[in-house]
C-alpha cells in the first residue's frame, strides 16, 4: 500500500479541466512536479490540501480515504511562493501557530519553534515582523511554520521562485537540511530545473491539466526518445565535465565545446567536493542569436572584449508558437534550443539552414550537481 | 503644450467644484448669528434631537456590521446558487432614492402578513423609534456590505487555507486570520456605516414618521424646522450633522494613514 495515493483525479474549474490524474507517493519522496505556467499544478496540488473539490477521484493517505475531509483534518503544510505568512504575528507567532493547535504546553512550543529556527538559520528573528524581513527570510519562517508541525505531506508551490539566485540556492541547501531531519514528505512545484536536480527522487511533468511522464530521476533524465526537457521546459540540459577554473569562471567541457559558466561554489564543488562529470543547463530564452555576416568586425570585437561562449550554429528548425519562435541550433554535435522573439526573427531575418553566432553569458550556464557524479577519492 | 492645458483645465474644474463646495459648507456656519445658534443647540427639542439621532445610529451601525461582516465574506468566498441575483439585490437601495426605499418598508412592516406578525407578537416598526433604526440599517447596509466585501476580496484566501492546513477550523481560521486581516476595511466600513445613518433622511420619515420630540432625529429637525420657517433651528442641526461627519472622516482618515503602513506587505 502507498503511503499517498492519488487516484484518477478530475477537477473542472472555470474553462481549465486537470484530467485523470494519477499518482503515488511513498514515506520520504520528494516528488517535484514541473511543467508550463497554467498546466494545473497549482490546482493539482490545492486539491490535495482540500481547497478544492475534484469532481470525480479519490486521495488517499495510508489507505484511508480523505478526499472529502476538510482541510484541517488532512494532516498537511502548505508552502507558497508568496509566503503568506501572517502579517499580524511576529516569525515566532507564525511558526508556533500550527503547534498552538496540537500542543497546549508553552514551553514545549518554545523548544519546538527554537529548534526548527535554528535549524532554518532564522533564530535570530524570532520577534520580528514578516513585513520586516528579506525574502529569503520569509520563506526561511514560512518553511518552519510549515515543517514545525511534522505534517505527513509538506507542499511546496514554487517556493523558491520568488528569490535571486544565490539566495535561492542557499535556501535550497538549507531546505533539504531541514527535511531529511524532520524526515517529510514532500510534494513541491517548480519550473526551475535545479530544484529537481538537487532535491527530488521523483518527478512528474504535466502539461495542459495532464500528467505526461512521471517517474523517479533516473527514469525521468534517462528515457532516450522523449527529451521531456527539450519538449515541455525547452531547457537545454548538457552533460558536461569541469576541465579547470579562469578567474571567477569555471570551464566545462560538452562534447569538445568548451563552455564558461559563472559558478559560486567552484571551491566547495569542483576542487574539494570532487565533482567532475555534471550536467549543466540553460534556458532557452537565455541564449542570444546575432547575425553572422556582421561577421570578421563583430567577432573582434567580441574577441577584444573577451567575450565567452560565442559560438557559429546552423539552424536546423525553426517552429513557431505564436507568442514565441522556438528553433534548434546545431553546433558541433550540440543541438540547442533556442527561443527569440517573433521581432526578433523578422529584424534577423532567419531561415532554416542560415549560419548564425550564439552567445551564452557564462551566468546563464548552470551546473547541476548529482552525488552520483561524484568522483570517489 | 496640447497636454498642459488639459492638465490646466482639470485641475481648474477641480478648484472650482472645491470651492463652491466649500463656500456653501462655510456659509452654513457664517450666515446665521451664533446667538441664535447657541440659543437652538440649547432647546430641548435639538437635544432630545441629538441624542436620539446618536442612540439610533449606533444601533443601526452594531446592526449593520453583525449582517455585513457574514454576507461580505460569503460574497466574497463561497459561490452558491443566485450568488449574482443576491449582490444586484443587495446593491439596489444604494441606486433608489431613499424614499422609495421608505415606502417599500412602510408597505413591507404595514401592509404585509410579515407586518401583521411583528405587530401581533408587540413589535411595531411603522412610526416607531425602532423604525428609525430599521430604516437607517436598510439604508447604509449596502455600503457596509460593499466595504467589506472589497475588504474581504484583497485577503488572498491562501491565508486561511494556510491556517486551516495547521489544523484550524473554518471558524477558528475565520476568527484568527480574517477577521484581524480586514481590520482596517472594518472599521472604514463602521465609520461610514455611522455617518450613513445619521444622515438618513428619506426612508426614515416615511417609515418612522417626523413627529416632534417622538421620533424626531437631526435631519427630521432639520426638515421641520425649516417648514415651519425657524431658520436658526434648521441651520443648527445641519451644522451638528456636518460637525459629527467631519470628525467621523477625519478619525477615519487618520486611522487609514497609520494603518495602511503597517499592514501593507
Ligand atoms: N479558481 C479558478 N477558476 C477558474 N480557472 C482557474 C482557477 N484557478 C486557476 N485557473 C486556471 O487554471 C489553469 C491552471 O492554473 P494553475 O494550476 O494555477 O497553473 P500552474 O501550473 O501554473 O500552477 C490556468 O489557466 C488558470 O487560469
Ligand atoms: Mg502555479
Amino acid at each position: 500500500m502507498s503511503f499517498i495515493k492519488i487516484d484518477n483525479l478530475n477537477i473542472r474549474l472555470g474553462n481549465f479541466h486537470l484530467k485523470n490524474c494519477s499518482l503515488t507517493v511513498e514515506r520520504g519522496d520528494y516528488l517535484i512536479i514541473i511543467g508550463p505556467t497554467g498546466s494545473g499544478k497549482s490546482i493539482l496540488l490545492e486539491t490535495i490540501a482540500g481547497f478544492y473539490t475534484p469532481e470525480k477521484g479519490k486521495i488517499f493517505i495510508n489507505g484511508i480515504d480523505i478526499t472529502n475531509l476538510p482541510p484541517e483534518k488532512r494532516d498537511m503544510s502548505i508552502v507558497y511562493q508568496d509566503y503568506m505568512l501572517f502579517p499580524n504575528m511576529t516569525v515566532f507567532g507564525n511558526i508556533a501557530y500550527g503547534l498552538k493547535k496540537k500542543i497546549k504546553d508553552k514551553e514545549k512550543i518554545k523548544d519546538e519553534v527554537n529548534h526548527i529556527a535554528k535549524v532554518l538559520n532564522i533564530d535570530h528573528l524570532l520577534d520580528r515582523y514578516p513585513n520586516t524581513l528579506s525574502g529569503g527570510e520569509m520563506q526561511r519562517t514560512a518553511i518552519a511554520r510549515a515543517l514545525v508541525v511534522k505534517p505527513k505531506l509538506l507542499l511546496m508551490d514554487e517556493p523558491f521562485s520568488a528569490l535571486d539566485v544565490k539566495t535561492r540556492s542557499k535556501l535550497r541547501s538549507l531546505v533539504k537540511n531541514a527535511i531529511k531531519e524532520y524526515n517529510t514528505t514532500v510534494l513541491q512545484i517548480t519550473h526551475d530545473f535545479e530544484d529537481i536536480w538537487s532535491l527530488a527522487n521523483k518527478v512528474v511533468v504535466m502539461k495542459n491539466g495532464v500528467m505526461l511522464q512521471k517517474g523517479s530521476l533516473e527514469e525521468i533524465f534517462n528515457k532516450p526518445s522523449p527529451n521531456f526537457v527539450a519538449d515541455f521546459v525547452g531547457t537545454n540540459v548538457l552533460d558536461a565535465e569541469i576541465i579547470g577554473k579562469d578567474g571567477d569562471l569555471t570551464v566545462l567541457n560538452v562534447d569538445n565545446l568548451t563552455l564558461y559558466s559563472y559558478e559560486l561554489d567552484y571551491n566547495k564543488h569542483c576542487n574539494n567536493g570532487g565533482y567532475n562529470k555534471v550536467k549543466v543547463s540553460i534556458r532557452p530564452e537565455n541564449i542570444v542569436i546575432e547575425n553572422k555576416n556582421k561577421d570578421i568586425y563583430f567577432k573582434s570585437e567580441r574577441n577584444e572584449r573577451n567575450e565567452r561562449n560565442v559560438f557559429i550554429g546552423k539552424i536546423k528548425k525553426i517552429v513557431n508558437r505564436g507568442y514565441i519562435i522556438s528553433l534548434v541550433v546545431n553546433v558541433e554535435n550540440i543541438d540547442f534550443n533556442v527561443y527569440i522573439t517573433p521581432n526578433n526573427i523578422h529584424s534577423l531575418n532567419l531561415k532554416e539552414g542560415n549560419e548564425i553566432y550564439i552567445i551564452i553569458k557564462p551566468e546563464n550556464v548552470r551546473i547541476l550537481y548529482n552525488s552520483k557524479n561524484k568522483i570517489k577519492n | 503644450m496640447q497636454l498642459i492645458s488639459f492638465r490646466k483645465s482639470c485641475i481648474f474644474a477641480t478648484f472650482l467644484f472645491t470651492f463652491l463646495l466649500f463656500i456653501a459648507i462655510a456659509s452654513l456656519f457664517l450666515v446665521p448669528n451664533p446667538k441664535d445658534i447657541l440659543e437652538s443647540i440649547t432647546t430641548a427639542e435639538m437635544i432630545y434631537s441629538i441624542k436620539l439621532s446618536i442612540i439610533t445610529s449606533v444601533i443601526s451601525t452594531f446592526v449593520v456590521l453583525v449582517f455585513s461582516i457574514p454576507i461580505g465574506y460569503s460574497l466574497s468566498r463561497f459561490s452558491f446558487k443566485g450568488k449574482n441575483v443576491v449582490k444586484s439585490i443587495l446593491d439596489l437601495p444604494m441606486a433608489f432614492p431613499e424614499l422609495v426605499l421608505g415606502l417599500a418598508l412602510l408597505i413591507l412592516f404595514g401592509q404585509t402578513y410579515i407586518g401583521k406578525f411583528l405587530e401581533y407578537i408587540g413589535i411595531s416598526v411603522v412610526f416607531t423609534k425602532l423604525g428609525i433604526v430599521v430604516a437607517q440599517v436598510f439604508t447604509a447596509l449596502p455600503y457596509g456590505i460593499r466595504i467589506i466585501y472589497s475588504t474581504f476580496e484583497e485577503i488572498n484566501p491562501r491565508y486561511e487555507l494556510v491556517s486551516r492546513l495547521l489544523g484550524y477550523s473554518e471558524l477558528e481560521t475565520f476568527k484568527n486570520i480574517s477577521l484581524p486581516l480586514a481590520r482596517n476595511g472594518l472599521f472604514a466600513s463602521t465609520i461610514i456605516t455611522f455617518a450613513r445613518c445619521m444622515g438618513a433622511f428619506g426612508a426614515v420619515l416615511i417609515l418612522a414618521g417626523g413627529s416632534y420630540m417622538n421620533t424626531e432625529i437631526l435631519p427630521i429637525t432639520l426638515y421641520l424646522n425649516i417648514s415651519y420657517g425657524n431658520i436658526g433651528m434648521a441651520i443648527t442641526s445641519g451644522i451638528v450633522l456636518i460637525i459629527i461627519s467631519f470628525l467621523a472622516i477625519l478619525i477615519f482618515e487618520k486611522f487609514e494613514g497609520r494603518n495602511s503602513n503597517s499592514s501593507k506587505i
